[in-house]
């Protein structure tokens, strides 16, 4: 039976067929390799036989409407475990590596509840992470807290910190983001007329309620405020309300797919206005990808981006390396939770998941990976928030993504349109 | 032994199986299997008395597993109601609405039918996604964590949910059991076969259709309630999900239409190849899985189109003809 | 004010003659072989997909490619008509509604086995364009799909009502057993009404692709228009299934303008079925 389950999981450690680069990963895969054989030589002394791993759980879309995302964050889940083993694993359990599960999630509700809870009690867990979109992490986490199973996550939805105790948002949360969002459209017009569209889920309600709530006292009126079902055919009759509202900046807090026809709609439609991307799939280098030089100036939000310091800029040149593409948000991310669950794993010397979650709530990192955020501290409240976490605005700057908000995160000038 | 008496034998038999079950294996994992076939087995059981015996190919059956999972649902979140009696009253709001839907499906004929069907399912679920403050829209909801509550229908061992899956699965048996000995039951296959030559011999075609949708719709509402409690967690896409209308049809052809185990004997043969394939190829390569599951799929409906209780019938008439033949 | 609905009547407008090009493939098999087509959706991400790697190998204009796409997929309607679809031809419909739902599950999941989840875009030089006239504006490209998609249909309705095969097509359509008496082969005519099916459903997939990206799942979201096109203007009715789906196109985009951003498919099937409990079969009457 085990070793029926261990096989129906992927194992991060068999070779990886689907990423690119193929040449490039056996060649850091050499180089890893060598790093840990060195390690576990000075890691493990005396002893004669290596520490257990210590088991990490991953639920990412990797198939399905946000599988281009997902597989991403596949991508930046093992980079972290491979950085934080190659520093020689939790030490305090005598080096124990890293393990790390994955299971997808197919970028759907009723997949991510059966396979969080397959993934919790087919393995020995310390913890989990994922899942990237908040509709998927709002599942993940009831069942991680009726399963008491601490889980980090990404995702923006300020609904993950209501009565919980298992689950810790290191980032910013979504109504921080609306905030980030409405004084940023001050920054290209005086008097914001904006129109909000958004995707129907947890996402997109979540920002744009805090977009509502906020927006009076920024100064900045509300024109259109309408949520929309993800997957339309056709980007146009959503541009033509738009166009109709007499708006001035438009607020699309949508996925990779709508916001690429959105965009080029945008421009089809030849409406001239300022376009504020939220996160979600406007920070994708795919993104770009497929609007080509009309995303150029365009602005928008992240939870980290890889300007935000020095450790950032190592994790996007690793990242590179493997992907192709720079390191987005939501994988950067990722390297941070990672160590933010290894100081934890240190720091309770255990690898029960009870423990994992009481170390987990005594973070205070500010510096190193685990503090790789905007700001550079990562302290959980009682709710699970952090209480140091903002967002960064972000720039499409010459294909590549600028931070430029606010000033003390700004690493390049705001690009005029 | 009598064929009459070794039935009865074996039935004896699966259901002490089915009840020790859970006592034997207890791995979560492997529960959580058996309840996805009970269950599944269950909505195919509820499809088969409509689509099976009076061949009415309906493949929006989905709807009705989402009036019951809503019903229940917001009677419990909102009115603090236990979702027993919502799972009852979700049954009750079902049959309520198959009746406009029977009434608009059932005086289309072939594939008007179906596609109608499929209609009314997908209109259902864009209600309840454009409604959010009723039953808030696509986001959902989850239900509250209440621990260790059997009148509430929360269980903490998930053998409990097994055993009340179980119940249902029963249930449903019992009912087409009954219905087959019954004249309904040959209404219904005369009307399946025929539909205009039952009416010229004055079966009432329209009564029967009308009266099956309604138990077949509450049973499946049943299914709906007892799922959402399962997992939780409810939304529109998950309670109105194209995919149960389709299972619901295809264990029920897979395993052989019309017949009493046909759903059942469908649904174990693809839900274990489902999770032997997820084992086996899961994760590896996005795709792979349902790629091999319809190419599984498309053998068996090109090859064994009455499925796998017509194979069995076949073989049965084999050894009768070749025992006839020899006397 | 008039504007907008101006617009939004020209944007359903456009997209109505995808969503022909998609239904007309339906109807045109339903009303020939009697078979409901699942898996139709499938073959426009085909010829998206086919189009997508001519542009971006050969950098051919995916207009251009429609020489390839149509008949590369009128080759593989032949072969689903001959060596799967004749298999479950009979009485019973539930094995063939389930085998094109099966090869609409294996053609969708091959597709992200080969090509990934990624979504392909191409870009040309008419892409994100448009005209101005009057305050309105015209996606260049999406005229040209509209303008194409008409064409085609034309086309296939000279066919169907001028050439020897149409006729011979429409004759099977309309009485199966009687036609074979006059000497029509079954298998030959389903084989040519698939193959034409399908090529028009690869001449939209080329058609989407320079304002729509490709990926695994872009049939499915074309595929449930077409159907409701196909059902409102009579199975097995072209005239029917083409003047819906423009209809359709229209009714969608003015419900997302005056109803809610989130309601176009409601309206849609709101339509649906308020037709379908006037006129059982439809608006469009008997198939022609």
């Amino acid at each position: 039976m085990k070793k029926h389950r261990q096989k129906s999981i992927k194992n991060p450690t068999e070779p990886d067929k689907t990423l690119s680069k193929r040449q490039d990963r056996r060649q850091f895969l050499i180089k890893t390799g060598g790093i840990l054989a060195a390690g576990a030589f000075g890691a493990v002394p005396l002893r004669g036989w290596a520490a257990d791993p210590v088991n990490i759980g991953g639920l990412y879309p990797s198939t399905g409407s946000m599988a281009q995302i997902g597989v991403g964050c596949v991508a930046a889940a093992k980079l972290g475990v491979d950085m934080v083993n190659a520093a020689g694993g939790i030490k305090s359990l005598g080096g124990a590596k890293l393990n790390l599960i994955i299971s997808d999630v197919q970028s759907d509700t009723t997949v991510t509840r059966t396979e969080t809870d397959r993934l919790i009690t087919g393995n020995k867990l310390s913890a989990i992470h994922g899942c990237y979109a908040s509709a998927l992490t709002m599942i993940a986490s009831e069942v991680a807290e009726r399963a008491k199973m601490p889980l980090i996550t990404g995702s923006s939805s300020d609904q993950l910190n209501k009565g919980r105790h298992y689950t810790f948002t290191p980032f910013a949360r979504a109504s921080q983001f609306a905030q980030a969002q409405l004084q940023m459209a001050k920054l290209v017009s005086d008097k914001p007329k904006v129109a909000v569209i958004y995707e129907n889920t947890a996402f997109g309600t979540s920002t744009s309620n805090g977009l509502k709530e906020l927006a009076p006292g920024e100064g900045v009126e509300i024109v259109m405020f309408e949520p929309y079902s993800a997957g339309f055919t056709d980007a146009s009759p959503l541009i033509n309300k738009v166009k109709a509202s007499g708006a001035n900046a438009l607020f699309s807090l949508s996925y990779l797919n709508d916001l690429i026809l959105i965009v080029r709609t945008v421009k089809q439609v030849g409406l001239n206005i300022a376009i504020n991307g939220g996160s979600g799939g406007f920070v994708m280098p795919d993104f770009y990808k497929n609007v080509g030089k009309i995303a150029e100036g365009l602005q928008g939000v992240a939870h980290w981006n890889h300007d935000i310091n020095d450790d950032a800029q190592k994790v996007n040149v690793e990242f590179k390396k493997r992907t192709g593409d720079f390191a987005f948000e939501y994988a950067g991310g990722l390297v941070a939770q990672t160590f933010m669950l290894a100081d934890a794993l240190e720091r309770a010397a255990s690898a029960d998941p009870q423990k994992v979650r009481d170390a987990l709530s005594t973070l205070d990192v500010s510096s190193g990976y685990a503090a790789m955020a905007p700001g550079g501290k990562v302290k959980f409240g009682p709710d699970g928030k952090n209480i140091y976490g903002r967002p960064v605005g972000v720039q499409w700057q010459n294909g590549d993504l600028a931070s430029i908000f606010p000033k003390e995160d700004a690493r390049k000038p705001l690009m005029k349109m | 032994m009598k064929p009459h008496t070794r039935n009865l034998v074996l039935l004896a038999i699966g259901i002490v199986v089915a009840i020790a079950l859970p006592l034997v294996v207890t791995s979560s994992f492997a529960i959580d299997i058996f309840v996805r076939i009970l269950l599944f087995s269950f909505i195919g059981v509820a499809w088969n008395l409509m689509g099976g015996y009076a061949k009415q190919l309906s493949l929006g059956h989905a709807a009705y597993f989402g009036l019951g999972a809503y019903t229940s649902t917001i009677l419990q979140i909102d009115f603090d109601i236990s979702p027993w009696i919502g799972m009852v009253a979700g049954g009750v709001v079902a049959m309520l609405a198959s009746l406009p839907i029977g009434w608009l499906c059932f005086r289309l004929r072939g594939p008007y039918f179906t596609i109608a069907t499929i209609a009314t399912a997908q209109a259902l679920m864009l209600i309840v996604l454009k409604f959010r403050d009723f039953a808030w829209g696509a986001e959902g909801t989850t239900i509250p964590n209440l621990g260790s509550a059997p009148l509430m229908m929360q269980f903490e061992s998930k053998a409990a949910y097994y055993y009340v899956v179980l119940g249902l699965l029963a249930l449903g048996l019992v009912i087409t059991y009954l219905i087959e000995r019954s004249w309904m039951g040959y209404y219904l296959v005369a009307i399946g076969e025929d539909e205009d030559a039952a009416e010229a011999i004055g079966v009432n075609a329209p009564k029967i259709k009308r009266d099956i949708y309604l138990i077949s719709s509450f049973l499946t509402a049943l299914a709906g309630t007892f799922y959402i409690q399962y997992i939780y967690f409810i939304d529109p896409p998950t309670a109105f999900n194209f995919n149960i209308s389709i299972e619901a049809a295809l264990v029920s052809i897979v395993g052989g239409i019309g017949t009493l185990w046909g759903p059942v004997i469908g649904t174990v043969l693809l839900e274990t190849t489902s999770t032997l394939l997820q084992s086996w190829l899961g994760n590896s390569i996005a795709g792979v899985q349902l790629t091999v599951y319809s190419l599984i799929l498309m053998a068996v409906i090109l090859w064994r189109p009455t499925g796998l209780m017509g194979m069995i019938g076949e073989m049965r008439q084999r050894r009768v003809s070749r025992k006839s033949a020899r006397a | 004010m008039w504007e907008t609905v101006a617009q939004a009547v020209i944007n359903g407008l456009l997209i109505g003659g995808i969503y022909a090009l998609v239904s007309i493939g339906v109807t045109l098999i339903f009303g020939v072989v009697k078979i409901v087509n699942f898996a139709q959706g499938e073959f426009v991400m085909i010829g998206m997909y086919i189009s997508f790697y001519l542009a971006n190998q050969f950098g051919i204009d995916p207009l251009l490619s429609l020489f390839v796409t149509m008949p590369a997929l009128f080759v593989i309607g032949v072969l689903v008509q001959h060596f799967l679809i004749r298999r479950v031809l009979g009485p019973n419909d539930m094995p063939q509604i389930f085998l094109t739902f099966a090869l609409s599950l294996l053609l969708l999941n091959l597709a992200l086995m080969l090509f990934t989840a990624n979504y392909r875009t191409v870009h040309t030089s008419y892409s994100d364009e448009a005209y101005h006239i009057a305050g309105l504006y015209i996606p260049v490209a999406k005229l040209i799909a509209f303008v194409v998609a008409m064409f085609l249909s034309g086309a296939l309705w000279v066919f169907l009502h001028t050439t020897d095969l149409g006729k011979a097509m429409r004759a099977a359509a309309q009485n199966r057993d009687v036609a074979m008496l006059m000497g029509i082969n079954p298998d030959r005519v389903f084989c040519v009404a698939l193959g034409i099916a399908l090529a028009l459903a690869g001449a939209a997939g080329s058609l989407l692709m320079p304002f729509y990206s490709a990926y695994p799942f872009v049939g499915q979201v074309f595929v449930l228009m077409a159907f409701v096109a196909v059902v409102m203007g009579t199975l097995g009715n072209v005239i029917g299934a083409l003047i819906a789906s423009l209809l359709m196109g229209i009714a969608e985009s003015l419900g997302i303008q005056y109803v809610g951003a989130d309601s176009g498919l409601l309206v849609v099937f709101g339509l649906l079925l308020l037709t379908l409990a006037f006129k059982p079969t439809g608006l469009g009457g008997k198939a022609r």
